[in-house]
């Protein structure tokens, strides 16, 4: 790693830059243009998010609050959980517990800095993590491993049956750290009675570890206030995908980013409710106006994400979006999975439902939506298998009317890359052209952005798209 | 050995030609958490499924994507060039993330070549914990399994089969654990190239017959006297899958070194240890199969791993642990860091090394890591040794 790297706090590097960040378009013209002389690096994907108005700074605020949680958790007697985006942060809110989502973390350092996560996820390899494992959490984990982010002091991911690399990633960082663990398992089925119960009872027993290490014991008083957040924010998610139908869509590329990162960090917090109302305010407008999200309001194409986004430097993947005029109708990581929403009338036993008479009740309500988080929702079982992802892509790409599937994710996604091949042939017979980026969506040494413009540009030609 | 040898390097070997010509049928695996009492007690030969014999990767290549680890991919070639025709069934298990692909990439592989599906193909969920709900869920895994072979191969398997299956299979274990005694002593009189290829034989062997053969040998071995281990290493090999005999050799041919040990999926460490013969013959097999696991796909018990892999290295007399991971295998290659950390830190010398899965390649490489480590013993007895003169002058 190199020396100057080890001289700062990642957590309080980061949590500054976007803090400011956030902070700068409160200033004057003349403010805002001396300043971006004075971050090059980062002056361009800050202006991303300012040109997608107010959701953007409002995002900008999110994440620099997230920072914020992390950095005076310790300082205010909370404990630190490092998690993973498939875990939902719902309970760990609900417990005091400040949560730490490694690929969340990863994902903001790989877009702000030039040189990304490199350092990190280096360093991460450095320790004995092999090179082939997932990127999204090596940079983070790198930072933790190193001793340069806030102290964790427990760690918990749902991974195990879903994705042997993330959940790897948190096993070897709770040894190498000798930090408690505690791994929430998924059957290779969903919707039925038997993996249900699975479910409920895989959650309590994560609540018991919870309270153990935390000192805290669940309040469901306060489960129910976290609940009725989430209630909120599902509708509002449900509006944005509702919108997200519509053709032209009203909603930018960037929203979706926003959409699941405020989730992944936010989920049940009213911070994150904050960002919906704005989100759901600025589309609508646009769909009062018949107008598409896309800031040229010409939509040539729609493209639906079937795993996840890319996220390197100066989100250069929804910036071409925005410059190609392409309309980004969602990924794995937008869809919730919640009973309100229409993706699901075509997946019987997919969504799950809130119901908050009974703190019986509110565990099976949080249990069952963790369980439909993406990834350990459907790539869970072989994918061609009732409710799993050749059934979720299909539906939601005739549901959101796309034109074309996109499969993007890192070399460490063993899970997928295990069965791309056929599943692409498959969602090509269903008339869908489908594309298979050979990135890394956190490490651009993997292949250059260049490279990967270049060959999304190559697959919309051919394939006659654009 | 002769017939042990054959099994260990033929995917059909001599026994499993001789049981089809029976008219009996056989049941391929893929897991070391499959219960292959199960098959047994049906008069169904288990067999755990190989990636030896590859001589190409055009058919693993063409349905698993390129960052995947060679030895599903190995298989994959194996049936789309009709080498498991023998089958008459198999049973894929989440091991890894590579292994479960297996699963569509062999159904869908059928889709292209006619007739390499087995007409039973069967997903046989392990869940990542065995406490409570995930020892429960297995027995059901177990039972619903039970029941699915009942009604495609029209037979019973009833609780006294079972039980049968399980003292039939304790008989093999009780006599690898014989083997591991001999190996324990201060004189190996056994190669550990031939005690992996007995083992292995287990997996694919009809049991009774394994088990004839496995007494002889092992009566055979206890007559011997010559040491084979005399001016050589103790090396303990573990890490990832393998089921290759040349890995064995490679480090045996250097003739420095001796494998006094392994703990490897296809090894002793599972087939080593016995089966409760009384009681539920489901949970006992359950108990075992689940309960007793020791394979890092079983997150959080690294500690249990590491403890186990202690006890091994101290029976066996190691002096070094080679640690080999085949690229793309993470659960082990990041447990070897900390196996590594750990046993170094207590003054056992390991050596880290990725490899390819198949046909060896990379042998030559293979081969200069392994006789660099063995210098660095031979350095470190030379300190010792140097150290102790010092003391008695």
């Amino acid at each position: 790693m190199r020396p100057e790297i080890q001289e700062y706090n990642y957590d309080w590097m980061m949590g500054s830059t976007l803090k400011a960040a956030a902070a700068l378009p409160t200033g004057t013209k003349k403010e805002t243009e001396l300043t971006y002389r004075y971050i090059p690096y980062y002056k361009n994907v800050a202006q991303s998010f300012y040109s997608a108005g107010a959701p953007g700074v409002q995002t900008l605020e999110l994440l620099a609050k997230y920072y914020e949680n992390i950095l005076t958790a310790h300082a205010q007697g909370k404990k630190i959980c490092a998690t993973t985006f498939c875990n939902s942060p719902v309970i760990l809110y609900a417990m005091d517990i400040v949560p730490v989502t490694f690929e969340i973390l990863t994902a903001i350092g790989a877009m702000v800095w030039k040189r990304g996560m490199f350092d990190y996820m280096d360093f991460c390899c450095e320790t004995g993590m092999p090179e082939t494992s997932c990127s999204s959490q090596r940079g983070a984990q790198g930072a933790v491993l190193s001793g340069l982010s806030e102290n964790i002091d427990f760690v918990i991911c749902d991974t195990p049956g879903v994705c042997d690399t993330n959940a790897n990633a948190f096993a070897y960082l709770s040894e190498y750290l000798d930090k408690p663990f505690f791994q929430l398992n998924y059957p290779s089925c969903i919707g039925d009675d038997r993996s249900q119960k699975y479910h409920v009872d895989d959650y309590k027993e994560m609540i018991k570890f919870a309270e153990r290490h935390s000192g805290n014991k669940l309040d469901y008083d306060r489960l129910a206030e976290v609940l009725e957040e989430v209630n909120k924010q599902d509708a509002m998610i449900a509006d944005l995908e509702d919108m997200l139908m519509l053709k032209p869509t009203p909603v930018p590329p960037i929203y979706n980013l926003a959409l699941y990162a405020g989730r992944f960090c936010f989920s049940g917090h009213p911070q994150y409710t904050k960002l919906l109302e704005s989100m759901v305010k600025t589309a609508k407008g646009y769909a009062d106006a018949g107008i598409s999200g896309l800031k040229s309001k010409e939509e040539k194409l729609r493209v639906f994400m079937c795993y996840i986004d890319h996220y390197t430097v100066n989100v250069n993947f929804y910036n071409y979006m925005e410059e190609r005029g392409i309309a980004n109708v969602g990924s794995i990581l937008s869809r919730n999975f919640r009973d309100n929403n229409l993706y699901v009338k075509d997946m019987p036993g997919s969504s799950y439902s809130v119901d908050m008479s009974s703190p019986e009740a509110m565990l099976d309500t949080i249990a069952q939506m963790n369980a439909r988080l993406p990834m350990v929702r459907s790539i869970r079982g072989p994918y061609d298998k009732k409710g799993m992802w050749l059934e979720e892509s299909l539906a939601c790409a005739k549901m959101y009317n796309a034109d074309c599937m996109i499969y993007n994710g890192t070399p460490g996604c063993r899970n997928t890359w295990g069965m791309v091949k056929p599943f692409a042939r498959d969602i090509e017979k269903h008339g869908y052209p489908c594309h298979i980026m050979n990135d890394d969506a956190f490490d651009d040494r993997v292949e250059s952005w260049d490279a990967t413009r270049e060959r999304l540009d190559e697959f919309f030609k051919v394939r006659g798209l654009l | 050995m002769k017939v042990f040898n054959d099994a260990a390097t033929r995917v059909q070997c001599d026994s499993i030609t001789r049981w089809k010509k029976e008219g009996k049928p056989v049941v391929g695996y893929t897991c070391s958490y499959t219960p292959a009492e199960i098959f047994y007690a049906a008069d169904i030969l288990p067999v755990r499924l190989r990636g030896i014999e590859t001589d190409g990767m055009e058919v693993g290549d063409t349905y698993f994507g390129p960052f995947i680890c060679s030895f599903p991919k190995c298989i994959l070639q194996l049936a789309g060039k009709g080498k498991f025709s023998f089958l008459d069934g198999a049973i894929i298990t989440p091991g890894c993330d590579g292994m479960r692909r297996l699963d569509e990439c062999w159904r869908k592989a059928g889709e292209d070549f006619d007739g390499i599906v087995p007409d039973y193909f069967y997903y046989f969920d392990v869940p990542h914990k065995s406490e409570n709900h995930g020892m429960a869920w297995y027995i059901e895994e177990v039972k619903e399994l039970i029941k699915s072979v009942e009604k495609h191969f029209n037979v019973s398997i009833t609780n006294e089969k079972l039980t049968a299956a399980i003292k039939a299979f304790n008989k093999g274990r009780r006599l690898l654990n014989e083997i591991e005694n001999l190996r324990s002593k201060d004189e190996i009189v056994v190669s550990g190239t031939d005690v992996f290829a007995a083992t292995i034989a287990g997996t694919v062997m009809p049991r009774d017959e394994y088990t004839k053969e496995l007494k002889k040998w092992v009566t055979a071995l206890k007559k011997r006297k010559t040491s084979l281990s005399k001016n050589k290493h103790r090396v303990m090999l573990v890490g990832s899958i393998s089921d290759e005999i040349d890995l064995f050799e490679l480090i045996e041919d250097t003739n420095k070194a001796i494998i006094a040990g392994e703990n490897l999926c296809f090894g002793i460490r599972y087939e080593g240890n016995e089966i409760k013969e009384d009681g539920d013959p489901i949970e006992a097999l359950a108990d075992h199969y689940l309960g007793t696991s020791v394979c890092p796909r079983m997150y959080g018990k690294y500690k249990e791993r590491l403890a186990m892999l202690k006890e091994r290295i101290e029976r066996s007399q190691a002096a070094g642990v080679i640690m080999q991971n085949i690229r793309f295998c993470d659960l082990h290659g990041a447990e070897n860091a900390l196996f590594e950390r750990d046993l170094e830190a207590i003054g056992i010398p390991c050596l880290r090394v990725e490899r390819e899965y198949g046909p060896h390649i990379d042998a030559g490489r293979m081969k200069l890591r392994i006789n660099a480590f063995l210098e660095r013993i031979d350095a470190k007895n030379d300190h010792k040794l140097s150290e102790a003169v010092a003391v008695s002058a």
